[in-house]
C-alpha cells in the first residue's frame, strides 16, 4: 500500500502564512495527529481532519503570537527603554553638528515659518484672558440685537436702552440691569485749552456689575449724584497732572461743571470696555436740555446703547430670551419693513466672538481672526513641508544607521520616535531664533492691527508654554512624514546603501510641494506690486481739480471773511477760497433733493464760497459761479452726474431749473464737469456745491513761494491776529491725500512681509533640494566633464528641472492671484481702481524667478566648475 | 490575586505534569481528551499553551526531530516554579471554598 501523506497543499498554506516564523513543532503535532488518524479511518476523512487542524493552527493565538515576535530580532523589546532615549539624542545631535548646512537650512526654515504663529499664538493667548479680571463674569450678559429691514439683516453689539426697564420689572432671574451708552464724547474746558475725553453713561450699578475698581471714592454713591463723575488715573493726570483730583469740579462744554466724585484704576487692557469718565446716565437728559439737536436717549435707538444683565446663579437664559423677543412684536409692529430679535451674550463670548456691528470697544471677530489663522497655516504648512522634503531627500545618509538598529532589534515604532525626537529638536532651536523674530516684528505687527490698544503682546508664562507646546507640535507634524518613511525601510535594502525605488510617487510629491511653495511666493510677491501700483495710481490720479501747492488751513469756528483778509495781504498766498470738506479726502454729507415733479435724488454737497472753483481749477462747463452776497445762498452748481440723475439733457437745460433741499427752494446757475469730491473708494454720484459761510471748515490756500517755511511761519503770524489762542492747523493737500490712502501702506507692509517668509521658506526649501540633487550627481558632472561637455550646457542640465518648477508655479499662481485681486480685491478695495496689466504680473514674475534662479545656479554653477579629478577619483 | 488561570489552562498545566517531561502537543492533547472525554482543537490547545508560556507557568524547548512527524522536531513543555505555585493556589482556594459550602453541597439528602 502506498503511504499515506498529509495534504501538501494544506502544508505550503500554513508555510506560506508563517512565512519565516518558528512553526516546525505545530505542524509537527499536526502531522503526527494525522499518522494517528490513518490508522482509524479512512484516507479522505483524515485528510479533511489534517485541513481542520491546519485551519485551527492558522488562526490561532499561538501563530499569531508568533508570527509578531519573529518580526523582530531576539534582542528587541517593546518595553520603554530611557538609555535609547539617551542615545536618540546624542544622534541626533551628532548629525544636526554633521551635516551644518541642511541643518541650517532646516533650523531657519522652521524658525521663519514659526515667527508668524508665535504672533498668533501670543494674541490667541491674550484674547483668552479678555474680560475674565470681572468677579462676575459667569453672570454676566449683554443683550444684542438681529435688526431685519428687509434690505440687510444686520447684528448690533447694541440694543434699545427701553429694553432695560422692561427686564428690570418684569421678569425674574436678573439681579441687575445696566444701561451703558458710549456716546459721551466731550470736550473738558480748562483755561484757554479744551481736552478732548470720552467715556460711558452708565447706571449706578455699574461698578456693582463690572469689576472697576476705584483707587478712591465711594463706590455705592458714586454714580448716584446728577452732576458728578468717575475718572480714570490715566484721565486724571492728563487734567490735573499729580494733584489728586477727587472733589474738584470741571467745566465739560455743553453740560456745565461736574464735580470728580472718584477716581477709578484704568481699564485693563483686556477689558472689551474701554473709557476714560463714567458719568451718570442722567446726565444725557441734562445733554438733551441743553442742546436740541443732540438726541442721544431715543429710547427706541440702538445705536451707541448698550444693555448688561447681572443674572442670578444658575441663569435661565432661554426664558429671559424668549421674554426680549416678545417685547418688539408690540412695538415695532407700527415700523413699516423692519423686525428685530434679541439674543444673550455672555461676556466672555463677546472678545472673541462674533462679527458685530457697533461693539462698545475693541472688536475681534471669529471671521477676522480665521483669516490670520489660516495665513499662519500657508506660512507654518510650507516650512514643515521643506523639512520633511528635505529629509527624505537626505534619506542615503541615514540608510545604514537605520539598517543596522532594524537588523538588531529596532522595531518600527522605536525608529519612528527617534526621528520625531530629532525633529522636536530641530524644532526647539528653531523655537529660539523663532523667538528672536517675534520680539522684532513684534511691534509692527501691533502698530498694523486696527485695535491695537486692546492687545498686548509681552510674552508672560503662560505664553512662553504655550510656545514650547507648539514648537513640540510642530517637530510632530514636520517629522511625522520622513519618520513614517525612515521606520519602514527594509533593513537588508537599507543596510546595501540602495535607496528605496518606490520614489517615484515620492519625488512626484516633492515637486508638488515646491509648486505649491513657489505659487504662493508669487500670490504674495503680486499683492506686494498691485497694491504698490494702486497706491502710486491713487496718488497720481488726476481728481480732476488743482491739487498742488495747495494748502488748507483749519479755521477752527474762526470768522472765514477775517480770514480771508489777513491772509489775502500775504505774498506767497496766490488765492484763497473756503469749504466745508477737503475735495477727495472727506466724505460730504448727503441731502435729498426733489424736482418740481417730486421726484427725489439722494445728493452730495461741499459749501464752498465764490473763488473756490476758480481756486480749485474745476472746469465749469456752462453757467458761472456764486456771487459774493446772500442771494448766494440760493444758488447751487451741479456735476455732470447731476445732469444725469435727474434726467436732464444738457448743462444748458439745467440752467434755471428749480430744486429743493432741506425745506429752501435752489436755483441751479452753473453745471460743473465730473470730478473725484469725496476718495476713490467712492464712485462719483450726485453732487453740488452751495455757499453757506457758516458751514465753512477749511481755508484753501493757493501757496506761491520758493520758501515754503518763512511763507508759513507768515501766515501762522497772520493767525495769530485772528485766533491766538488756537493753534495754527495746516496741511499740504498732497499729504491729505496720502494720508487718506494711507491704509494701503498697510495692506503693503502686511503682504510684503508674508511674501518675504514665503519666499524665504520656499527658497530655502528649493536650497535643500538643489543641493542635495546637486551632490548625488556630482560624478554624472565628472563624467559629463570628461566628454567634453562645458560649464554653460552642464550648469543648464542640472538647473533645467528646477526652473521647469517654478514655471509650473507661475502658471498656476498668476491666474488664481489674478482673479483675486483684480475681480475682488481691487474692487471692494476701492472704485476707481487699476486695471492689472502685463506690468505687475511681469514684474512680480521676475522677483519670483531671480530669487529662485539665484537659489539654484548658487549650487548648480559650482558644481559645473568642479575640477572632474575631484568628483571622480574613488576613496 | 489568587486563582488567575482559568478551567482549560488549569487543565492543561495539570496535563503538562502528568506527562512527567514527555510533554508535547499531541500527548497533551490525548491526555486531556482521554481523562476528560472530549474533543479539543489543536488550535486551542496551543493558544492556550502560548498564553501559559507568556505568564511564565511553562517552558518550552525543542526536541530531536522524530520520523512519525516528516523528520520535524517537537517542542517540549514543563510546568514552571511559577506555574506549580499557581496550581497549588487555586487548589487550596478550592479547598478552602469546599470546606466553607460544605453543608449546602452535600449530596446525600
Amino acid at each position: 500500500m502506498k503511504k499515506q501523506l498529509p495534504p501538501h497543499l494544506a502544508n505550503k498554506l500554513f508555510e506560506w502564512y508563517c512565512s519565516n516564523t518558528a512553526i516546525e513543532d505545530l505542524l509537527g503535532d499536526a502531522e503526527e495527529l494525522f499518522y494517528q488518524d490513518i490508522k482509524r479511518m479512512p484516507a479522505w476523512r483524515a485528510k479533511a481532519n489534517y485541513w481542520k487542524y491546519i485551519l485551527a493552527l492558522l488562526f490561532s493565538y499561538s501563530v499569531k503570537r508568533r508570527k509578531q515576535k519573529s518580526a523582530y530580532h531576539h534582542f528587541s523589546t517593546t518595553t520603554f527603554q530611557p538609555s535609547m532615549l539617551k542615545n536618540y539624542f546624542i544622534v541626533a545631535t551628532r548629525n544636526i553638528v554633521k551635516h551644518k548646512f541642511f541643518s541650517i537650512i532646516n533650523v531657519i526654515g522652521l524658525a521663519i515659518g514659526m515667527s508668524i504663529s508665535l504672533l498668533l499664538i501670543a494674541m490667541l493667548s491674550f484674547l483668552w484672558t479678555y474680560d475674565n479680571f470681572h468677579v462676575n463674569k459667569d453672570r454676566i450678559y449683554r443683550v444684542i440685537t438681529n435688526a431685519d429691514d428687509k434690505q440687510t439683516n444686520r447684528e448690533f453689539a447694541s440694543t434699545p436702552s427701553v429694553l432695560a426697564d422692561k427686564l428690570q420689572n418684569d421678569i425674574t432671574g436678573i439681579e441687575k440691569v445696566v444701561r451703558v451708552n458710549s456716546s459721551l464724547s466731550v470736550n473738558v474746558v480748562k483755561g484757554n485749552n479744551e481736552i478732548p475725553i470720552q467715556g460711558y453713561f452708565v447706571d449706578p450699578d455699574f461698578l456693582e456689575v463690572f469689576t472697576f475698581p476705584l483707587i478712591k471714592g465711594n463706590r455705592n454713591a458714586a454714580l448716584n449724584k446728577q452732576n458728578s463723575i468717575l475718572v480714570t488715573a490715566k484721565t486724571a493726570e492728563k487734567l490735573f497732572g499729580q494733584t489728586d483730583p477727587v472733589g474738584k469740579t470741571i467745566e465739560l462744554k455743553g453740560i456745565g461743571p461736574v464735580e470728580i466724585s472718584g477716581l477709578l484704576q484704568n481699564p485693563p487692557k483686556n477689558s472689551h470696555m474701554q473709557f476714560e469718565v463714567l458719568a451718570p446716565y442722567q446726565m444725557i437728559e441734562t445733554i438733551e436740555r441743553n442742546d436740541r439737536n443732540q438726541i442721544l436717549n431715543n429710547e427706541w435707538e440702538y445705536r451707541n446703547s448698550y444693555v448688561y444683565l447681572l443674572l442670578t446663579e444658575k441663569p435661565n437664559v432661554n426664558k429671559i430670551e424668549k421674554f426680549l423677543n416678545d417685547i418688539p412684536k408690540q412695538v415695532y409692529s407700527l415700523k413699516e419693513n423692519f423686525s428685530a430679535t434679541f439674543e444673550l451674550q455672555s461676556l466672555l463670548s463677546i472678545a472673541p466672538g462674533r462679527e458685530l456691528y457697533d461693539q462698545i470697544g475693541p472688536d475681534w471677530g471669529y471671521a477676522s481672526l480665521s483669516i490670520f489663522i489660516i495665513l499662519t497655516l500657508l506660512i507654518l504648512l510650507p516650512a514643515c513641508f521643506n523639512y520633511a522634503n528635505i529629509s527624505i531627500s537626505r534619506a542615503l545618509n541615514r540608510m545604514k544607521e537605520i539598517g543596522l538598529r532594524k537588523t538588531m532589534g529596532s522595531q518600527q515604532h522605536q525608529i519612528f520616535n527617534q526621528f520625531i525626537i530629532e525633529t522636536v529638536l530641530i524644532t526647539l532651536i528653531a523655537l529660539g531664533l523663532s523667538y528672536y523674530i517675534f520680539m522684532i516684528v513684534r511691534g509692527e505687527f501691533l502698530s498694523m492691527l486696527v485695535s491695537s490698544d486692546g492687545l498686548e503682546l509681552t510674552p508672560d508664562l503662560r505664553t512662553i508654554a504655550g510656545f514650547i507646546l507648539f514648537a513640540l507640535l510642530v517637530g510632530l507634524i514636520a517629522g511625522v512624514i520622513p519618520a513614517i518613511y525612515f521606520s519602514k525601510l527594509n533593513p537588508i535594502q537599507a543596510l546595501k546603501n540602495k535607496s528605496v525605488g518606490r520614489g517615484f510617487a515620492k519625488f512626484n510629491l516633492r515637486k508638488a510641494l515646491i509648486v505649491t511653495q513657489f505659487a504662493l511666493s508669487l500670490g504674495f510677491i503680486m499683492g506686494v506690486v498691485i497694491v504698490f501700483s494702486q497706491y502710486r495710481y491713487t496718488l497720481n490720479y488726476d481728481f480732476g481739480f488743482a491739487k498742488e501747492n495747495m494748502l488748507d488751513v483749519e479755521l477752527q469756528g474762526a470768522n472765514p471773511r477775517f480770514v480771508k483778509n489777513e491772509f489775502a495781504n500775504l505774498s506767497a498766498v496766490q488765492s484763497i477760497s473756503m469749504s466745508s470738506h477737503i475735495l477727495g479726502a472727506s466724505s460730504p454729507d448727503g441731502t435729498r433733493v426733489k424736482d418740481f415733479n417730486g421726484d427725489s435724488v439722494e445728493v452730495e454737497q461741499f459749501f464752498v464760497d465764490h473763488e473756490y472753483i476758480q481756486n480749485m481749477h474745476l472746469s465749469v462747463l456752462e453757467g458761472k459761479t456764486f456771487s459774493d452776497d446772500s442771494l448766494a445762498k440760493k444758488c447751487v452748481i451741479v456735476n455732470e452726474e447731476f445732469l444725469k440723475s435727474f434726467k436732464l439733457a444738457s448743462p444748458s437745460e439745467a440752467l434755471g431749473q428749480v430744486f429743493t433741499a432741506d425745506g429752501e427752494e435752489l436755483t441751479v446757475i452753473g453745471v460743473v464737469k465730473n470730478f473725484n469730491y469725496t476718495d476713490l473708494r467712492e464712485p462719483i454720484r450726485s453732487f453740488f456745491f452751495r455757499y453757506d459761510p457758516s458751514k465753512f471748515q477749511y481755508a484753501n490756500i493757493k501757496v506761491a513761494s520758493n520758501d515754503m517755511i518763512s511763507s508759513l511761519t507768515d501766515m501762522e503770524l497772520s493767525w495769530k491776529k485772528i485766533e491766538s489762542e488756537k493753534k495754527f492747523t495746516a496741511r499740504f493737500f498732497d499729504d491729505e491725500i496720502e494720508n487718506a490712502y494711507s491704509f494701503y501702506f498697510a495692506a503693503i507692509k502686511i503682504c510684503g512681509f508674508l511674501g518675504f517668509l514665503a519666499i524665504s521658506i520656499s527658497c530655502l526649501g528649493l536650497l535643500g533640494m538643489v543641493v542635495f540633487t546637486v551632490e548625488n550627481r556630482m560624478k554624472e558632472v565628472g563624467v559629463r566633464k570628461v566628454m567634453g561637455a562645458s560649464v554653460w550646457s552642464i550648469t543648464m542640465a542640472l538647473s533645467k528641472d528646477f526652473v521647469k518648477l517654478m514655471i509650473i508655479a507661475a502658471l498656476i499662481a498668476i491666474p488664481l492671484a489674478y482673479l483675486f485681486f483684480d475681480k475682488h480685491y481691487l474692487q471692494t478695495q476701492q472704485y476707481y481702481h487699476i486695471n492689472i496689466g502685463p506690468f505687475e504680473i511681469i514684474a512680480s514674475l521676475l522677483v519670483m524667478l531671480l530669487l529662485g534662479l539665484a537659489t539654484i545656479l548658487s549650487q548648480t554653477v559650482k558644481a559645473a566648475r568642479a575640477n572632474p579629478v575631484d568628483t571622480l577619483r574613488y576613496e | 490575586m489568587i486563582g488567575y488561570i482559568g478551567e482549560f489552562e488549569e487543565l492543561v498545566l495539570l496535563s503538562v505534569a502528568s506527562l512527567h517531561g514527555n510533554a508535547y502537543g499531541v500527548t497533551i492533547k490525548e491526555v486531556i481528551e482521554k481523562q476528560t472525554n472530549r474533543s479539543i482543537s489543536i488550535g486551542a490547545l496551543h493558544s492556550t499553551i502560548t498564553r501559559l508560556e507568556e505568564k511564565g507557568f511553562l517552558k518550552s524547548w525543542l526536541g530531536e526531530p522524530t520520523q512519525e512527524r516528516g523528520g520535524r522536531r517537537k517542542r517540549h513543555f514543563e510546568v514552571t516554579h511559577q506555574g506549580k505555585v499557581a496550581l497549588h493556589e487555586i487548589k487550596s482556594l478550592r479547598d478552602d471554598l469546599w470546606k466553607l459550602s460544605k453543608a449546602s453541597l452535600s449530596l446525600s439528602k
